[in-house]
């Protein structure tokens, strides 16, 4: 897959690029709006990420200029301003997501990946999700491991879910915090790992295969074959 | 304010009314005592004529009805003459006796005995005019004298009832206009100063409006070159410069933050870098470590900038409404686990949906950070209690425990950035974001120990209630 990243400060280009690369995309690099608008007129990108301090022209102008202008690539949006204003919120609606520096690298392409996979499986309105031997019945808000249903907590269900649906990929704590529990927040206790634990005590029981791997330090990942 | 338009022109008039009446007192003297020198003068005259007649005129049979004649002419030529009912007679008196024995001579009504009996009783001083109270007379007569060569006295009494009927109509027209005039002016300044404060009270409320929410609206001006519409001008003015310094403070903030954060990402990425290729396990450990307190310096940096903002009532919000009872409920949900763990109890105690205006993200993080607090600190098998209040336009959210309680030595300047408990690793700025976050919405912050031991943290914020009228009367000021 192929990604522009519009970035003027050259130090953060290079590791971002670099990163992305050996996550396995192809990366292009612009400077500028001006550079990345000729970039996006001669190639069709899969994915965008934009630094909102450009030196010629804000970030946010550049994305719906490029919206105006039928992109409609994923946008993860990259700030080091303090607040956003309602506008990268109204992006933010509209299925793009953002970032606020400094951020982990890792971070970057959980929400990479996750936008991606957003817009090329638009329908995720399947009634029942199948990770290894666990399946979900989203219907039903029931989940059973092997032939034991797994007794949940609605809260505990939510969370699986949302792991379910991002099989395979690195979920970070700060994502989780967003999407399941609908705060940004940087809690400096292990709230959201307790989560975890409980949930991978009833779902790991002993003499099963475990399936939620932590990443140290970045986050988790639900096994996916 | 109506009660201070109220006593202003109730001072005015009554300051006005003391002043026409004082003017008025001085002119009803003057006319007073015009009317009397002119009837003074009428008398001095005519009892000087009467004088004349009696001495010339020979003391025959005549003599009697020649003098009364005179004195009947002199009658008709009466000063101030009212063109009342009552005829002449009885307005004038002419009179002829000696010092002792009847009247000689006498015109007027009646026989003139009593008029002779009073004249006597009053002791004159020289030539001038004087007064005397007859019996049967309710107004007294003014009476002028003059010695006649028989040794006897020629008396002209005057009533001074036209003089005093001048002089009552005088009053009665002066004190209806009056009344009137003190009325309608104070019904004047009445209304000119209510319509004057109602400007002043429009604009405090507009000010006031303005210091709690946004700094772009602007007080409403009259436009008129007065001193309220000056008022409102310098308000704007100094409302632009305090926007312009807001505007400032975030400018230097954001590129402090913007400064900061692009090396940090950079160092940040390097760091990641490094680690993601093959390190030994004590090198990744180092990086790992540099990370986390990489970590931790930016957090420190966002929110001392937020404690900044916040102390100079400079924070952006994006106020939405939310219930608190169900933010709670959204908080415990992520933190009650993480409790139990550490064998701390909770417990929320709500009557149900609390409607505020205020920024979720900002309230999230203040509730946060007073669930990490009771995290980090509190030992196990305490329990937090949390009690969700309202009263009439604020709700109350109190966080207790029963745990060790504040330091002594911390609990006085819980709220100032930098302090902190002897033993936390944190940087000492969660409760003064706290602090900086309420007081921001409109809200208070009490700490303190229980009484029967623990701590007690308790904030107030605006209800929505509130919170909606004032954001239309925004609008409303806005438009206008």
């Amino acid at each position: 897959m192929r990604l522009l990243l519009v970035e003027d400060e050259p130090e953060i280009q290079s590791f971002v690029k670099q990163s992305l690369v050996r996550a396995g995309y192809e990366v292009d690099t612009a400077e500028d709006g001006k550079a990345a608008t000729q970039m996006v007129s001669r190639h069709a990108y899969h994915g965008l990420i934009v630094d909102l301090g450009l030196p010629d022209q804000d970030g946010i102008d550049l994305i719906l200029k490029l919206r105006k202008s039928g992109v409609t690539s994923p946008v993860l949006i990259l700030s080091a301003r303090r607040s956003e204003d309602d506008r990268v919120k109204g992006l933010e609606l509209g299925g793009d997501d953002y970032l606020t520096k400094p951020f982990a690298v890792a971070e970057l392409i959980a929400r990479m990946r996750n936008l991606l996979r957003r817009n090329s499986l638009q329908a995720e309105d399947a009634t029942r999700i199948r990770v290894c031997d666990l399946e979900l019945d989203i219907r039903k808000r029931r989940a059973t491991r092997g032939d034991e249903v797994l007794n949940l907590t609605p809260q505990e269900y939510v969370l699986l879910e949302y792991l379910c649906r991002h099989a395979g990929r690195v979920v970070t704590r700060s994502m989780l915090l967003a999407e399941v529990w609908g705060m940004r927040i940087v809690p400096d206790t292990n709230v959201v790992d307790v989560h975890i634990y409980r949930l991978r005590g009833k779902i790991d029981t002993a003499g099963r295969e475990p399936l939620i791997k932590t990443l140290r330090g970045i986050g988790y990942v639900l096994k996916s074959t | 304010m109506r009660s201070a338009a109220w006593r202003i022109s109730l001072w005015a008039s009554l300051a006005f009314a003391l002043g026409t009446m004082l003017v008025f007192f001085m002119l009803h003297r003057f006319v007073a005592s015009d009317i009397q020198s002119r009837s003074d003068a009428w008398l001095a005259g005519e009892v000087k004529v009467l004088g004349d007649v009696a001495e010339r005129t020979p003391k025959d049979r005549l003599y009697s009805r020649v003098v009364s004649e005179v004195a009947e002419l002199a009658s008709r030529e009466v000063p101030n003459r009212r063109r009342s009912c009552e005829s002449e007679t009885g307005s004038v008196f002419f009179l002829q006796a000696g010092d002792s024995g009847p009247a000689k001579l006498w015109v007027g009504s009646g026989d003139g005995s009593a008029n002779l009996l009073a004249i006597r009783s009053t002791k004159a001083l020289g030539d001038a005019p004087y007064d005397i109270r007859v019996e049967g007379f309710s107004v007294p007569f003014r009476v002028a004298t003059v010695r006649v060569e028989d040794g006897s006295h020629i008396y002209l009494g005057l009533s001074e009832r036209d003089e005093l009927l001048v002089l009552r109509s005088l009053r009665i027209r002066f004190l209806t206009l009056w009344l009137a005039i003190v009325l309608l002016g104070f019904v004047i300044v009445f209304y000119a100063t209510r319509r004057m404060l109602g400007h002043v009270r429009e604009i405090t409320e507009a000010a006031s409006r303005i210091g709690q929410s946004d700094l772009s609206s602007r007080v409403p001006s009259t436009g008129a070159n007065d001193e309220v519409g000056h008022l409102a001008r310098t308000l704007n003015h100094m409302l632009d410069r305090i926007e312009s310094t807001v505007h400032q403070l975030h400018t230097i903030t954001d590129s402090l933050a913007h400064d900061l954060r692009s090396p940090l990402t950079a160092i940040r990425g390097k760091l990641e870098t490094a680690l993601s290729s093959d390190v030994r396990v004590d090198q990744a450990e180092t990086i790992v470590s540099a990370i986390d307190e990489l970590d931790r310096l930016t957090d420190f940096l966002n929110t001392s900038l937020d404690v900044a903002e916040a102390k100079a009532d400079a924070l952006r919000l994006s106020r939405t409404e939310i219930d608190l009872d169900k933010l709670v409920r959204g908080m415990l949900d992520l933190y009650e686990p993480c409790m139990n763990e550490k064998g701390l109890g909770v417990q929320f105690r709500s009557s149900g949906s609390v409607k505020v205006l205020a920024d979720p993200a900002l309230l999230h993080r203040v509730i946060a950070n007073l669930l990490d607090n009771e995290l980090k600190h509190l030992p196990a098998s305490c329990t937090v209690y949390l009690l969700l209040q309202t009263d009439e336009d604020m709700a109350m959210l109190t966080l207790e425990d029963n745990g060790p309680g504040f330091d002594a030595d911390v609990r006085r300047q819980l709220f100032e950035r930098g302090v902190k408990g002897r033993d936390s690793r944190g940087h000492g700025l969660g409760l003064a974001f706290v602090e900086a976050v309420v007081r921001v919405h409109g809200g208070s912050v009490m700490a303190a120990n229980r009484s029967e031991g623990g701590a007690r943290l308790s904030f107030t914020l605006p209800m929505w209630k509130i919170a909606t009228e004032q954001g239309s009367d925004s609008l409303v000021m806005a438009k206008g």
